[in-house]
């Protein structure tokens, strides 16, 4: 059960991160949302063998991390849970393609075996991509831009107060299978039998706490649209960023530039 | 189940992303006019954290040793209605997603179908709730989770089955890919429908009012809309699916391309002269040469490519670090 709070420290822990300052910190949100989107996108429209042309796309997530300063193991421990699938899909490319691609020196590598390196390079790429965004854009400025892009208020408001709500519940849920277990004696976990009551009491708890709880914010002059929403004027540097980001993965996308590098290698060798 | 963004192409990711986006619009257009939306907000928010909650308490499985958790689209949908429970879903699958990477930001829609179209606004008006037409009790509301609980994932690991193939990121065949997710998900649906059941057996006994309320207020209006819903997916699905392939085709990757690799194309093994002319022609059309290894013949070339990527991966890392270190020097 201790792994309920390190789970729930983890969620809050990005948006940490994410009150930070620094030259990316600093952006538009939209901007932000718009490189992330086009950086996934290219990524994604490469086939599944092209592992050397999305080299270069390592760029963007290496020097944003540098430049936001996120920890590299917030990626890689995050990156872990997206993993273990994609491995297993390209796992079964090593066996169903075996033709051979190329030998170094005599070691033969088939296509199959390109296909998994590319699957799990491409997971990496885009998990970055996605933690990059949420790790460098404040919790608010995120929702904020979601509303300005006309995204369902309803959806925006149940997505923030359900992440709000996460901490509390947890902790409720953290008390209480302490509580069960101190009398469960050494049994692992909830037994199945008490379960439904269980999930069930806390359920219900939260239900009239999450009614007192909104009850407040009412009070305090919550409404459903934010009343204090004003549209935020892109800079300069924001265009800067998107036109850079987005220029580059169109043009990685489009030109083989590791190719070409290979080719002047090949030459040169 | 989360699919991952890694596994998908851009024309599967659009065109699920249409669909659920449609059927989100539709579902929060729907919840607006129901006066009491407002005060149905806190309780939607709370089922949300609480499906995340629970999710983090393991229980143990008898007999077996091993753990399981809970899941949540039939749960919500019970107690909140098909399109409420569909909003509250996606946002626990938004928060999966970023704050997780546990399922991908483009393959997000995909999620929200799978896991949250599917029990929410299919398996909840056409299973659960008439199963459970003649009013609630204990045995009803068991039979319904289950049945509505293994239905809903079994329709839901299918859909991942289908999204990724068609994908064609993954080579795996059809029959394998199948036999290795949907008894697997019989397996958690069976037991995920039990858990389920308990907890709304729990909350039917403490307080009846929350499932009696969802299931009076949503009967009056769902017979209609269904029909309407399903149409309006399909043609969203098909134009924009229809509409990005076209787009794709003209460059030979993605769906067209895998199909044509699935179907075993001698493409790989071609070589020769005939091979780099047609190669020559496809990157002079297309908008970018296709793969790359592919016309690697020499071990040179493959080892200038190794070479190659291992030089762009050292710019990148030293581009970070220079960055890195020219921060901490502005900083003291």
């Amino acid at each position: 059960m201790a792994d309920m709070r390190a789970k729930m420290s983890e969620l809050y822990s990005l948006e940490q991160l994410s009150s930070q300052k620094s030259s990316i910190h600093a952006l538009h949100p939209l901007s932000k949302i718009i490189a992330t989107l086009t950086y996934i996108i290219c990524v994604v429209s490469l086939d599944g063998y092209s592992f050397s042309q999305l080299a270069p796309f390592v760029f963007y997530p290496v020097i944003v991390i540098a430049l936001a300063d996120i920890p590299y193991s917030m990626i890689w421990r995050r990156a872990l849970v997206a993993l273990p699938f994609c491995a297993f899909a390209g796992l079964s490319n090593v066996i169903f393609v075996r033709e051979t691609a190329f030998y170094i020196g005599s070691l033969p590598v088939s296509f199959g075996a390109i296909s998994f390196f590319t699957i799990i390079f491409r997971t990496l790429l885009c998990v970055s991509a996605v933690l990059i965004l949420v790790a460098v854009t404040p919790f608010a400025q995120l929702t904020a831009q979601l509303r300005r892009m006309h995204v369902p208020q309803m959806l925006i408001s149940v997505f923030e107060m359900t992440y709000r709500y996460i901490g509390t519940l947890v902790n409720e849920a953290y008390s209480m299978s302490t509580a069960y277990k101190l009398r469960a004696g050494d049994k692992k976990g909830v037994q199945m039998k008490d379960m439904g009551s269980f999930a069930g009491q806390l359920l219900l708890r939260s239900f009239d706490r999450a009614e007192r709880v909104y009850a407040a914010m009412k009070c305090r002059g919550y409404a459903m649209r934010d009343a204090l929403l004003k549209p935020l004027p892109l800079k300069k540097n924001d265009y800067i960023f998107t036109a850079a980001v987005c220029l580059s993965c169109v043009l990685f996308r489009a030109v083989d530039v590791q190719q070409m590098l290979t080719d002047v290698l090949g030459r040169m060798m | 189940m989360h699919m991952a963004d890694a596994l998908l192409s851009p024309i599967v990711g659009g065109a699920m992303c249409a669909v659920s986006a449609g059927a989100l619009a539709y579902s929060a257009a729907k919840i607006k006019k129901d006066e009491l939306c407002e005060k149905k907000l806190p309780i939607m928010a709370i089922s949300g954290a609480f499906v995340f909650a629970a999710q983090m308490i393991n229980f143990t499985i008898p007999g077996t040793g091993s753990s399981g958790h809970i899941g949540g689209g039939i749960l919500l949908a019970a107690m909140l209605g098909g399109f409420p429970a569909l909003l509250t879903i996606s946002a626990v699958l938004i928060i999966q997603c970023l704050f997780f990477a546990d399922g991908g930001l483009l393959a997000l829609c995909c999620n929200i179908f799978n896991m949250g179209v599917i029990p929410c606004l299919f398996i909840y008006p056409l299973i659960f709730k008439p199963l459970t037409k003649k009013g609630f009790n204990a045995k009803n509301i068991s039979l319904a989770a289950v049945i509505g609980v293994v239905v809903a994932l079994q329709l839901g690991a299918f859909g991942v089955v289908l999204e990724t193939l068609a994908s064609g990121i993954t080579q795996l065949p059809f029959g394998a890919f199948l036999l290795a997710m949907q008894p697997i998900h019989l397996a958690i649906g069976v037991v995920e429908g039990i858990v389920t059941a308990a907890v709304l057996c729990f909350v039917y006994k403490m307080r009846p009012e929350i499932l009696n309320s969802t299931r009076s207020r949503t009967a009056i209006s769902s017979g209609v809309n269904m029909r309407k819903i399903i149409v309006s997916l399909a043609v969203i699905t098909v134009l924009v699916g229809g509409g990005l392939s076209l787009f794709a085709s003209a460059y030979p990757d993605g769906l067209e391309w895998s199909m044509e690799k699935v179907a075993g194309t001698t493409e790989l093994e071609a070589s020769g002269e005939v091979h780099e002319t047609a190669e020559k022609a496809q990157e002079a059309t297309a908008f970018m040469p296709d793969y790359d290894f592919k016309d690697a013949n020499g071990s040179g070339t493959s080892v200038a490519g190794i070479v190659g990527v291992c030089i762009t991966f050292a710019l990148a890392g030293g581009a970070g670090l220079i960055i890195s270190k020219l921060k901490k020097k502005n900083k003291s």
